[in-house]
């Protein structure tokens, strides 16, 4: 068997040249301290992403967009083809696992410092791609066209709509006119099976090209030791094999997830009918959605929902250029504003959605 | 015959009472010796009631009934208001009968509510000119020679009810300037049926118009608080018909309402308050009430109940019930007292209306085909049980099944349809209905319910199995990574 593999290699490396490669991540090293733990999301993000392409394309199969379509395709997805249920569960629990892991990565970054100097472009790639997991999400929340789908986008879109002067022409590109309707749902089926996974690719690379370039980012106290006193493993096979061991944690979980609680199909979409009592969007837009609810009509001259969604715009324009005006960090000093503002937000976020989630 | 000698004695006392009476108002009421010189009004109002009660002539007209001259008499100094028209016609018989205190001097117990109720009722409201309203109180109960309801002579005595509505009523040219649509044959009507043909008889006692419709307070049909309007009817048509007292004499039961009430068609309008439901007239017509011949009975049900009057009529049943000169639907479902029709109906057993007729001795083709059928419905009911129970089950467990609820439509529309093909007697066509559209369908409900459960075990079965795999796999990965860390540890 070795024989096999070993002859396998070698032909390939006669021609692509991988011994390079191999010697390249082989001087890679991950430090080791008492937060390595937080290294792996970042991978585990990226398998939450194969699995959502993987099934996505799989759904893409029998899915048949369109209003007349779409809940019946669905429908015969969870019924009639075989592991159409175990498919379509796991890429709705994939989808949830990813904005998670997403999640949690990014604040590990944040609460590290990682974003310091000279990974300035790292961070925004990955807050990128935190946004366009978030795009995913919402376009391919209304994809089943149910009740439940369909008036979480109209809301979800309203919101949107509600940004001044860019608002409304954002609006009506997301529905593909004035109201959700048929075009809504080929416009945003689009975005999710075509706009979104190209643009994601693309970024996807740049940053995982970006940490091949400059390595795993080691905290400042870390960064600070002697070199001697450093712990560290090498990425291949050590990093790369623990990671790999996670991954199979993962697609256990959402195997259990899967079957134990698998997506729900509710009625189909009835644009004529009343909205279904107590609607929610997903869990991640969670805390915006309640935040707004508790601004006043009217702050001085302005509606209290759009100064909310004009304030949560600034709020996550900062957030996204925090490692230019960092500069604390990016110099090698404590900044303890920046530990501050990170459990305040967290905090707001993880209030807020519970807030949400009884209301 | 001193009984005969008493009652004329006493009826030339009453004369004399009366023309002594008549005689000293005479010799007061300017008004009617002048008006009786001219003969007309004055011989009528002679007859009135009012005037017998000592009513002068001023009492509605105003004026100075005590003055000989006329002038003076019916000056507008005296207070006299002339003859009245349009509404004040109302107002001025309201002037008394509105008032119980002036009502209680003359010695009448007569209501005191009728101007009130006039001007709530769709006589009251309507007007063509938008002067005054369609009926005034001399209407109907004429101006100078009103008499006391109870007189034959009276307009409005029960005898004389339909024509004195009919005036109107059967009048097409002056109906159509109030509603073009209304129709104008119920006196016509009313005199073909038995409340009709006994009134033209002579009896007051049977429904005339004021009966059922009301007399001073008539509302519109359509109106909630009307007496015919449909939630309404049974109430009305019981109130001479549930009196046990009332219709002796008539030998027919009085037990009706007590018996709709109980009934589906009961329950449906009264409690239901499905005005679609049939009421009494819905049977026995309104104006026409008749009781439904033996042969018009499945006429009378079949005009809702269409499909099940058309199947029977085509069944055998039609001939032996006609030959028996039993009713048809009635037989098997009774008159007033319909009970919902279960599958208790069907069948040979005690229950079974077919019992009645067929038994294993008598009639045994039908007693076959009755067993048969009710052997259909009840393999239908048994699977469809089942089948809403396995749904039921598949859906607690999160499976999806929509695709077999929804089948489950067809089986309740195969029952239903099964309801009335029932009416055909024909075992073929009955079979087609209960095991063709609705006991495969279920069967087919039932083998996707069971796949469905099956399909969930599966699901956790090959979850563990998954599970074990992964975490083999796992297992050695992390075994492997031991070894490497151990390998690589030695080299250092």
């Amino acid at each position: 068997m070795k024989k096999i593999v070993k002859s396998f290699y070698d032909y390939l490396d006669e021609r692509l040249h991988l011994d390079d490669l191999v010697h390249f991540m082989g001087k890679k090293y991950v430090p080791i301290h008492s937060h390595s733990v937080w290294y792996y999301f970042g991978g585990v993000s990226l398998f939450f992403f194969i699995v959502q392409v993987s099934t996505g394309i799989l759904l893409l199969f029998y899915y048949k967009a369109g209003p007349d379509l779409a809940f019946e395709s669905i429908q015969y997805i969870m019924s009639k083809v075989q592991f159409g249920w175990l498919i379509r569960s796991i890429h709705g629990w994939a989808a949830n696992l990813f904005i998670l892991s997403a999640v949690i990565h990014m604040f590990s970054v944040y609460f590290e410092k990682a974003y310091r100097k000279p990974r300035e472009l790292t961070w925004i790639s990955g807050m990128l791609l935190l946004f366009l997991g978030m795009g995913f999400g919402f376009s391919g929340y209304l994809l089943p066209w149910n009740e439940l789908s369909f008036f979480a986008t109209k809301v979800g879109s309203d919101i949107a709509g509600a940004v001044p002067i860019i608002g409304e022409p954002i609006k009506i590109l997301m529905r593909g006119g004035l109201d959700v309707t048929g075009a809504t749902l080929s416009r945003l089926f689009g975005f999710h099976v075509a706009l979104f996974p190209g643009i994601f690719t693309i970024v996807l690379g740049i940053h995982l090209i970006l940490i091949q370039r400059q390595g795993i980012s080691e905290p400042r106290r870390i960064a600070k030791l002697d070199q001697k006193e450093k712990k560290t493993m090498p990425f291949f096979p050590n990093f790369m094999l623990r990671d790999l061991l996670l991954w199979l944690v993962m697609l256990n979980l959402l195997a259990i997830l899967a079957v134990f609680f698998p997506a729900e199909l509710g009625h189909k979409a009835d644009a004529f009918g009343s909205a279904p009592a107590g609607i929610k969007p997903e869990w991640y837009f969670l805390f915006m959605f309640q935040s707004l609810k508790y601004f006043p009509a009217h702050i001085l001259f302005i509606e209290g929902e759009v100064l909310g969604i004009l304030l949560f715009g600034a709020a996550f324009a900062l957030w996204m250029i925090v490692p230019f005006w960092d500069r604390k960090s990016s110099r090698g000093e404590r900044n303890k504003l920046i530990n501050y503002l990170g459990m305040a937000a967290i905090m707001f976020i993880i209030v807020l959605t519970i807030l949400g989630w009884i209301a | 015959m001193k009984k005969i000698i008493f009652i004329i004695f006493t009826l030339v006392l009453l004369n004399g009472y009366f023309s002594l009476k008549a005689q000293t108002l005479k010799s007061d009421d300017q008004c009617y010796l002048c008006h009786e010189q001219l003969g007309g009004v004055a011989d009528l109002f002679k007859k009135d009631i009012h005037f017998q009660k000592g009513i002068s002539c001023a009492g509605c007209h105003g004026g100075n009934s005590k003055s000989d001259d006329m002038l003076e008499a019916m000056s507008k100094a005296s207070g006299y208001l002339g003859v009245p028209k349009g509404d004040d016609i109302s107002l001025r018989c309201a002037n008394c009968h509105a008032k119980k205190e002036m009502m209680q001097k003359y010695g009448s117990h007569l209501p005191t509510n009728q101007l009130e109720l006039l001007k709530a009722s769709v006589h009251g409201k309507l007007s063509t000119t938008g002067k005054e309203k369609i009926v005034q109180c001399t209407t109907c109960h004429n101006a100078h020679g009103i008499v006391s309801v109870k007189s034959p002579a009276s307009p409005v005595y029960p005898l004389n009810v339909p024509n004195t509505c009919g005036k109107c009523h059967s009048n097409a040219k002056f109906m159509q300037t109030y509603n073009p649509k209304i129709a104008v044959d119920q006196v016509a009507k009313y005199r073909t049926s038995v409340h009709g043909m006994l009134n033209a008889k002579g009896d007051p006692k049977p429904a005339e118009c004021a009966s059922c419709h009301g007399s001073h307070g008539i509302r519109a049909v359509a109106d909630t608080k009307s007496q015919v309007y449909a939630l309404n009817i049974p109430e009305t048509c019981s109130t001479c018909h549930s009196d046990a007292q009332y219709m002796a004499g008539y030998k027919i039961p009085t037990d009706q309402f007590a018996k709709y009430t109980r009934s589906v068609h009961g329950k449906q309008l009264l409690e239901k308050h499905d005005i679609s439901a049939p009421a009494c007239n819905s049977c026995h017509g309104n104006h026409g009430a008749t009781p439904p011949e033996v042969a018009s009975v499945s006429k009378v049900c079949g005009t809702c109940h269409a499909l099940n009057a058309d199947l029977f009529s085509s069944s055998p049943h039609k001939q032996a019930f006609d030959k028996a000169k039993l009713p048809e639907c009635e037989t098997c479902h009774s008159n007033h007292e319909i009970m919902p029709a279960t599958k208790a109906m069907l069948g040979v057993s005690k229950e079974a209306v077919c019992s009645k007729c067929h038994t294993e001795t008598k009639s045994t083709k039908g007693y076959f085909v009755a067993q048969k059928m009710r052997n259909y419905v009840d393999s239908l009911d048994v699977s469809e049980v089942l089948a809403l129970k396995l749904i039921n089950e598949a859906e607690q467990k999160g499976m999806e099944i929509s695709e077999a609820k929804f089948k489950m439509r067809d089986v309740h529309q195969a029952k239903l349809e099964a309801r009335t093909m029932v009416h055909s007697f024909n075992e073929e066509k009955f079979k087609e209905v209960v095991v063709g559209k609705g006991l495969s369908v279920s069967k087919a409900a039932v083998t996707e319910s069971q796949a469905a459960i099956a399909d969930y075990f599966f699901r956790r079965y090959g979850l563990v199995l998954s599970i074990l795999i992964t975490s083999l796999l796992a297992l050695t990965l992390y075994m492997y990574i031991k070894k490497i860390e151990e390998k690589q540890a030695s080299k250092l």
